[in-house]
């Protein structure tokens, strides 16, 4: 998946989201589902589908009892459970669904390459402001997220409680809330300065540092993807 | 877009994401995952505030899954809905920003509800889930019972949400506030 051209794996993603919706359930999506954690163990991804079905437990388990155990007309019997047969499959169809979804986001998110990206999107002439927004975002979020840890150590050595009773928590909340929202602000105004010095607004079109190769084999999945989903859409109308 | 809108728009997403992760560790039922989305909206107008609803939602796609995608039409309405409160000066005081939160919590969950029930089949996040379920148990039709709990949830949550942006707005330096005329009239009261 590293070496893939940086639009497959999104491209991919997209086409077996529609395809997990467009498919008669439960056997479509179970197929799906199937298929997808092979493609992800035979690419090198291979700890998506663990990872993916770690994301999927809790609605797996709420599925099956929200339509499994409490739908209607239980008719089935598990062991001392009545299921609901319509509910069971319906649950079973929603579970793969989700299931394939997240493991082929999850093992395309693995192979996924900001620089590589970034420079197949110049490649193509996309305005520098979509690539930006991107990858901008993609690498704010971590940062974001250790530096609530260092707000919350600071805080803390200011006498911030974690716990106890909702007011407690709610003022805690502000608290970290606050700062992080006002320390945003100003990284906004460091990066609007740095942006305009850039010239950000400047009508020329870009060129990437590497040329990524768009093989055979990338142009191939892509198209396969989408003609799946034609297709798919095509049997649905027809029948 | 000007350079600042465009730099507005990462660190609001990553507010949103942030902003999750604080409400996690307190252990508190809701998400606040549009803080930075209200906040985007209410200092730099429509076009910054939507954007910043959908990528957030195209980047936690792209951590959890795809079919989380599926709720951007909940984090677009709350950004407009968020710049219409700020233009009619409603982040000026506290009881002010909560009364608009908890009218765009019902706008929001009703539609969290629509996407809920046909989408997913009523089971979304955790929280919300346990809610349907206990509902569902007790008789409720599954439709009913998706909708009571989004609205519930979604009440708490934007209420909770508009309150925080308002403190932000209302706590900004003079010298930012001038650099975004939305934020100023957001607060003027």
């Amino acid at each position: 998946m590293a070496r893939a051209h940086p639009f497959t794996g999104p491209s991919l993603t997209i086409a077996i989201t529609l395809l997990a919706f467009l498919l008669p359930a439960p056997a479509g999506p179970l197929w799906l589902y199937g298929g997808v954690v092979l493609a992800a163990l035979i690419t090198g991804a291979l700890s998506a589908p663990w990872h993916g079905a770690l994301i999927c437990l809790p609605l797996w388990f709420f599925l099956f009892l929200l339509h499994g155990v409490l739908g209607a007309d239980p008719s089935w019997s598990l062991g001392s459970l009545s299921l609901s047969r319509e509910g069971t499959a319906m649950a079973l169809g929603q579970a793969a669904r989700l299931g394939a979804i997240v493991t082929a986001t999850l093992a395309m998110y693995r192979g996924f390459s900001v620089p590589r990206f970034v420079d197949a999107a110049s490649e193509r002439g996309w305005p520098f402001q979509y690539s930006y927004l991107l990858v901008a975002t993609i690498m704010a979020v971590p940062r974001f997220v250790s530096q609530v840890h260092h707000i919350r150590e600071a805080q803390r050595t200011r006498g911030l409680r974690l716990t106890g009773n909702w007011l407690t928590k709610g003022r805690g909340l502000k608290a970290l809330a606050l700062p992080l929202a006002f320390g945003a602000l100003a990284e906004a105004e460091e990066r609007a300065l740095a942006l305009e010095t850039r010239s950000i607004r400047a009508p020329v079109r870009r060129t990437p540092l590497h040329v990524v190769q768009d093989r055979f084999a990338d142009r191939l999945a892509r198209w396969l993807g989408w003609s799946s989903v034609v297709a798919a859409v095509v049997w649905r109308l027809a029948s | 877009m000007s350079p600042r809108q465009l730099a507005l728009i990462p660190v609001a997403v990553a507010l949103n994401v942030a902003v999750g992760r604080i409400v996690a560790e307190f252990n508190l039922p809701v998400y606040l995952d549009a803080t930075g989305t209200i906040l985007a909206s209410a200092l730099a107008g429509p076009v910054v505030g939507v954007t910043t609803g959908v990528l957030s939602q195209v980047i936690t796609a792209m951590i959890g899954g795809y079919v989380w995608l599926a709720f951007a039409p909940v984090q677009i309405i709350i950004a407009l809905l968020a710049l219409a409160g700020a233009r009619a000066r409603m982040f000026r005081s506290l009881p002010v920003s909560l009364g608009l939160g908890a009218s765009v919590g019902v706008v929001a969950g009703a539609l969290s509800a629509v996407i809920s029930y046909f989408v997913f089949r009523g089971v979304t996040a955790g929280g919300v889930t346990a809610i349907t379920t206990l509902l569902t148990s007790t008789g409720l039709p599954l439709s009913v019972a998706v909708t009571a709990s989004s609205l519930a949830t979604d009440i708490v949550d934007k209420s909770i949400a508009f309150a925080i942006v308002g403190m932000a707005l209302r706590g900004l330096p003079l010298r930012m506030v001038a650099r975004f005329p939305e934020a100023g009239r957001a607060i003027r009261s």
